[in-house]
């Protein structure tokens, strides 16, 4: 048989990445598997339809059933935007690389209980994690410039340092006019914080600015992800090894409570296991939980970890509110990366509003970066009242001059909002598919409104014959018959905190139950916050491993 | 990498029918691309030749080539065969009924008439009615409104779509959006080119493997304040 490793990662995305890229250089011997193939920039080319509108590269497997209500049938379907690869969603990102606010780690404290939201203080500080934002920007180079937001909380720079390894890019024109409009209303537009090159970093070239990012791998490791920046590194230790196309189904547990092997399917369909000293979880919000649940034992009947009952709940996805804008002049959406520009005037919270919480605004390529996703998300266009002919084709050739406001919203957790095992629908593997159930608070909705009309003036401000919001339900617009039915930020079902009675991992990752399990992805986050969640995702992995590493240390000593 | 994946247990066993959301996606289940089968051939591989003229009429009015190149030139009715052979097969159902579905709309307006010859404003007042969910003389499926979404969708998806796949051919879609195609493999864009004071060379200009949509990057540029 084959000897124990030191460690077992679970899952090779951000918080994946991280692990076995920090086990490996601490000089653990590390075994990775990944249920997706190992793809790489011969992969990645533009073909929108066969990447982004059929998702046929990423995750062709995917199924999920969702339902609003718990009792209600869950329809199949694929909700979330997922990459089942060595890399996970990681490669496809958009790059968006932000600390969060200070006030972010202290929401319940902050705001007070809200009726029908499971809030949460985060058993961490900005403080303690800074440390840690820091090797990520490093590692991963963002580019950005420190204190051009002025409602960020303000860094501690390292002794000598700019903030930022990198400088900003240069810019597109939409998110010139998105500036200068935002500063004519008196906001406060900033160069958004990113993890790409603006000049060759970190052994990788710089980003060429060719538009099909976002949802896309980067075909020459401009993007900072798992495969241009762990991967390597890992490999470098000759300590890794990684096994793709492995799909774990179970964790298996022994007497004591401790996670004893990873049981999984190789590609051929084979059943086997591998054993660890560790394990390190990272299949993200959705995977994880799933696992999780799936890890069934006399010790642990409701799932591994699961004795809070809290595994798979308080599922958050961000929402956003979307407008767009016809200029009189090309925008240039096809250019350049996903966004260049942000304003965070309207991130603290204000009760005042009607609502708590907040989120942050930048002009983005989302929905202009290719032709598929700009025709196919034309809804909400008033002049589009029939949907085909010349009106149709009118709105077609606006493209060029279409630009698109958008923003990332705060959702407040819930713990109904769950993703648990569909009683019903099987997977190929004979495996029951995760089943999401979800509603939308209605702080989340009075939120979206309030962003939708900030979003309308400022689309007004940037000039152009017409301005209108996006109105595709359950993604640029939601009420309560269209909550978001899945995302690209996942976060929640494993919320981190102290007590062991309401959450399933301490302030460090590790399971409050299972000794030597950590996990290291997005669902550890108590609140959802404002931002894009995956720089604090890499950070929190860092400053798990580090922790990890120092308590090894010790007991060795 | 480039192993060839196993398809055995990787391929689902469940059909979903076609929601309203998931239909919106273009959800999809792997299949042979339809793409080598729209390069094949250009004449019905799975519609058959009523089929084939109800479609071809249909599509040519949501995207009409009126004041510059639509779905006659960009080669959607190919497309739509071809894809509910292979990657869409799950729509096929829906749209065969629905395409039959016009041909008995057009003879309860004129008896021996079907979809392709009605005049087309005639034909625009049946898509609008489709598009409003209510139509006299329509059969009791599909429903009209997700028949219109699907067609429109793969109106779209043919017109729009990387010519790979069999439709938007001579780059017709991407000319009439002004989308000048994709340009990572072509080297990107310079500064210049994302601020719009320098021009950009569509695809359809370029000569293949030698002229990049921007000049080639001067090596190791520097970070250009933004
Ligand atoms: C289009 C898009 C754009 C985005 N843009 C941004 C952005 O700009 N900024 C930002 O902060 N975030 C962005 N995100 C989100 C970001 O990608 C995620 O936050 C991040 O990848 C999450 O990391 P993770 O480690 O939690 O999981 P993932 O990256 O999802 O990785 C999970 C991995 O686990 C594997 N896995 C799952 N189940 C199993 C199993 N049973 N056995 C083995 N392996 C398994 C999967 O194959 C996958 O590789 C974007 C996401 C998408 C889809
Ligand atoms: S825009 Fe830059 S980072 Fe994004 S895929 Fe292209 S080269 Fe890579």
């Amino acid at each position: 048989m084959e000897a124990p490793f030191d460690a077992c990662v679970i899952g090779t995305g951000a918080g994946g990445g991280v692990a076995l890229q920090e086990l490996c250089e601490a000089g653990l011997s590390v075994v990775a598997l990944d249920r997706g193939p190992e793809l790489g920039p011969a992969d990645f080319d533009e073909d929108e339809l066969r990447v982004v509108i059929r998702d046929a590269l990423f995750s062709p497997e995917q199924l999920e059933t969702f339902r609003r209500h718990p009792g209600e049938p869950a329809a199949p379907g694929r909700y979330n935007q997922l990459a089942h690869a060595v890399g996970g969603a990681f490669t496809r990102w958009a790059g968006w690389a932000w600390r969060l606010r200070e006030d972010e780690f202290r929401v319940l404290s902050t705001e007070g209980p809200v009726e029908g939201a499971h809030l949460a203080d985060w058993p961490l500080s900005y403080r303690e994690l800074e440390p840690f934002y820091e090797r990520a920007e490093r590692d991963f180079g963002v580019a950005g410039v420190a204190g051009a937001n002025p409602f960020e909380t303000p860094r501690r720079l390292p002794s000598g340092g700019a903030g930022y390894p990198l400088p900003p890019h240069p810019v597109r024109r939409g998110a010139e006019v998105f500036e200068q409009a935002a500063r004519r209303l008196g906001r406060h537009p900033f160069p958004l914080p990113v993890a790409i090159n603006p000049k060759p970093y970190g052994g990788r070239p710089r980003c060429t600015w060719g538009g099909a990012c976002q949802g896309f791998g980067c075909p020459i490791h401009a993007k900072a992800s798992t495969l241009s920046v762990c991967l390597p590194r890992a490999r470098a230790t000759g300590r890794l090894d990684l096994r793709p196309e492995s799909r774990v189904v179970e964790l298996v547990a022994d007497a004591s409570g401790r996670v004893r092997a990873a049981r999984y399917l190789d590609r051929e369909g084979r059943e086997r296991e591998v054993r660890a000293r560790h394990f390190f979880l990272a299949a993200n919000a959705i995977g994880s939980a799933h696992l999780l649940l799936l890890s069934r034992s006399a010790r642990f009947p409701e799932g591994l970890a699961n004795g809070s009952g809290q595994v798979g709940r308080n599922l958050m996805l961000h929402h956003g509110a979307t407008v767009r804008v016809i200029l009189d002049e090309p925008a240039l959406g096809h250019t350049g990366f996903e966004a260049f520009r942000a304003l965070d005037d309207f991130h603290p919270s204000d009760p005042k509003r009607g609502f708590i919480r907040g989120g942050v605004i930048a002009e983005v390529s989302a929905f202009t970066r290719q032709p598929l996703v700009y025709a196919l998300h034309l809804a909400g266009d008033p002049r589009l009242d029939r949907g085909f002919g010349e009106e149709l084709m009118r709105s077609l050739e606006e493209y060029p001059r279409a630009l698109t406001l958008g923003s990332v919203l705060e959702d407040l957790p819930m713990e109904d909002n769950r993703v648990d095992l569909d009683p019903e629908v099987h997977d190929a593997d004979g495996i029951p598919v995760p089943r999401i159930t979800r509603r939308q608070h209605p702080n989340d909705i009075a939120m979206n409104r309030w962003f939708r009309e900030r979003l309308l003036e400022l689309g007004e401000a940037c000039g152009g014959s017409r301005v209108f919001p996006l109105r595709v339900p359950g993604v640029t617009w939601i009420d309560e018959e269209h909550p978001v039915r899945g995302g690209a930020h996942l976060m929640g079902t494993c919320r981190m905190g102290t007590n062991p009675e309401r959450s399933v991992v301490d302030a460090f990752g590790r399971a409050h139950q299972v000794p030597n399990l950590w996990i290291v992805d997005g669902s550890v986050f108590p609140t959802a916050a404002g931002y894009n969640p995956t720089l604090t995702i890499l950070a929190l992995a860092y400053r798990a491993v580090d922790h990890f590493l120092r308590a090894m240390r010790r007991l060795d000593a | 990498m480039n192993r060839p994946r196993l398809p055995s247990r990787r391929r689902f066993l469940l059909e979903v029918a076609g929601a309203g959301g998931a239909l919106a996606l273009g959800l999809v289940w792997p299949r042979p691309r339809a793409a080598r089968a729209a390069r094949a051939s250009a004449t019905p591989a799975l519609l058959s030749p009523a089929e084939w003229r109800a479609a071809g009429a249909a599509l040519e009015r949501i995207l009409p080539s009126d004041s510059g190149p639509g779905a006659r030139e960009a080669g959607c009715l190919n497309f739509l065969d071809k894809s509910l052979l292979h990657e869409d097969a799950h729509l096929a159902p829906l749209v065969r009924s629905g395409l039959a579905g016009l041909d008995a709309v057009a003879a309860a307006r004129r008896p021996g008439a079907v979809f392709a010859v009605l005049s087309p404003e005639e034909q625009d007042a049946v898509l609008a009615g489709l598009a409003g969910g209510e139509l006299p003389g329509w059969p009791p499926e599909p429903p009209p409104r997700a028949f219109f979404d699907v067609l429109r969708l793969e109106a779209l998806l043919g017109f729009l779509c990387d010519p790979r796949h069999g439709g938007n051919r001579d780059f017709a879609g991407w000319r009439r959006l002004g989308y000048p195609g994709p340009a990572h493999a072509a080297g990107g864009y310079t500064p210049e080119q994302m601020r719009g004071t320098a021009p950009i060379r569509p695809i359809w200009k370029r000569r293949p493997g030698r002229e990049p949509a921007a000049p080639a990057p001067a090596g190791g540029a520097s970070g250009h304040e933004g």
